[in-house]
């Protein structure tokens, strides 16, 4: 074989392969890989950006009638990641300092606050492991869970927040319908030309089963079965869901935008007074035997103006 | 280039090609795992 053809025949195979792996680096790689750890990611907020009392925290601290002292039985709380800014400013407002014990970006046995995301969270307060959680309403699995265990679930109402969907910011399609949103996830509607956008396949994005996000999505679809992935759908434009805070307030390196959705965009002013028309409550969740007294006078306080103003503060809307 | 030689890199050189391909697939889907809706969304190319 003479010698130039046989350089250009490897060189050619080279470049096969470099042109490979580029291409699975800028259609996969490059879209599952940023700036957060992945033990950030899983959890998917930054602990220590909230954690009480620590020195530049984003917890919010309320003026408090309700303060427990190292000598009180405290409540330990959990919940979902997006909204562990809420109960750790619960913590920074009401408990004492040195209760909160975060030790090589965890947080410890001992510590009153704790963080299982919703999927362990609801587990853990079924087995007394957690005393109360804050998620949004638990899925018919977490329900069935709990009656497994003999534990019956007490959820009280102390928020609302906006569940949203989400597109890339370049995607012209700024505002959907409930009925074309439905239409994206059951497989009606599968390129955005048909939604007045772009002439690209419709990626419809879920999440994990259990998950505070895909158990409201499944309400939201009334019974009607939802489609899970479209053969080469990365090649298209994704659409995704998540909740207002979430993707507003946790700030992050690369953005989406929110869809308007009926015509009304999911602002907190809009999901406040109650335009907006995907709104959610979001629970303090305990058993309904828990009698410790210092549980009832903490559901008792998030429900008072002050937690009230406390829910507010950390960027959601109030109950009452 | 003697035939022997010419096999050897090619050999070398789809090995290596080989390896690279299958440990960014693996190593994107273990962080796909693991990966913000937000981030997968944001970075989607336009």
């Amino acid at each position: 074989m003479k010698k130039s053809a046989a350089i250009a025949i490897m060189i050619l195979t080279a470049f096969i392969f470099l042109s490979l792996n580029f291409s699975i680096y800028m259609l996969f790689t490059r879209r599952v890989v940023d700036e957060m750890t992945v033990e950030e990611r899983k959890n998917a907020i930054s602990l220590e950006d909230y954690l009480p009392f620590a020195d530049g925290t984003r917890a919010v601290t309320v003026k408090s009638s309700l303060r427990f002292s190292e000598s009180d039985r405290l409540p330990v709380l959990d919940g979902a990641s997006a909204l562990y800014p809420v109960y750790a400013s619960v913590a920074a407002s009401v408990y004492p300092e040195g209760s909160v014990i975060f030790e090589d970006g965890a947080f410890s046995d001992g510590s009153a606050v704790q963080f299982r995301n919703t999927l362990r969270a609801y587990r853990a307060v079924a087995d007394g492991d957690a005393d109360i959680i804050f998620c949004a309403a638990p899925s018919a699995e977490q329900l069935g869970y709990a009656a497994s265990v003999g534990a019956e679930l007490e959820l009280v109402p102390i928020g609302r927040e906006g569940f949203v969907f989400i597109v890339n910011e370049d995607n012209p399609v700024n505002g959907l319908t409930t009925e074309q949103l439905r239409g994206i996830y059951t497989g009606k509607y599968k390129n955005w030309r048909e939604l007045g956008g772009a002439d690209r396949m419709i990626d419809p994005k879920t999440r994990l089963a259990g998950s505070g996000s895909q158990t409201v999505m499944e309400h939201f679809m009334n019974g009607e079965q939802m489609m899970t992935g479209r053969m080469f759908g990365f090649l298209g434009a994704s659409v995704g869901y998540s909740f207002r805070f979430y993707v507003e307030a946790v700030p992050r390196e690369h953005s989406v935008k929110m869809l308007a959705v009926d015509g009304v965009y999911p602002s907190a002013e809009n999901i406040k007074n109650g335009t907006y028309p995907l709104v959610t409550e979001f629970y303090a969740v305990c058993r309904d035997d828990n009698d410790d007294e210092n549980v009832r006078r903490l559901l008792d306080w998030l429900l008072s103006d002050e937690g009230q103003e406390l829910i507010e503060a950390v960027g959601y809307a109030r109950i009452k | 280039m003697k035939e022997r030689t010419f096999y050897i890199l090619m050999s070398v050189i789809v090995a290596l090609g080989v390896a690279a391909t299958a440990a960014l697939a693996i190593y994107t889907a273990y962080e796909y795992q693991n990966c913000s809706i937000i981030t997968y969304i944001a970075t989607e190319l336009w």
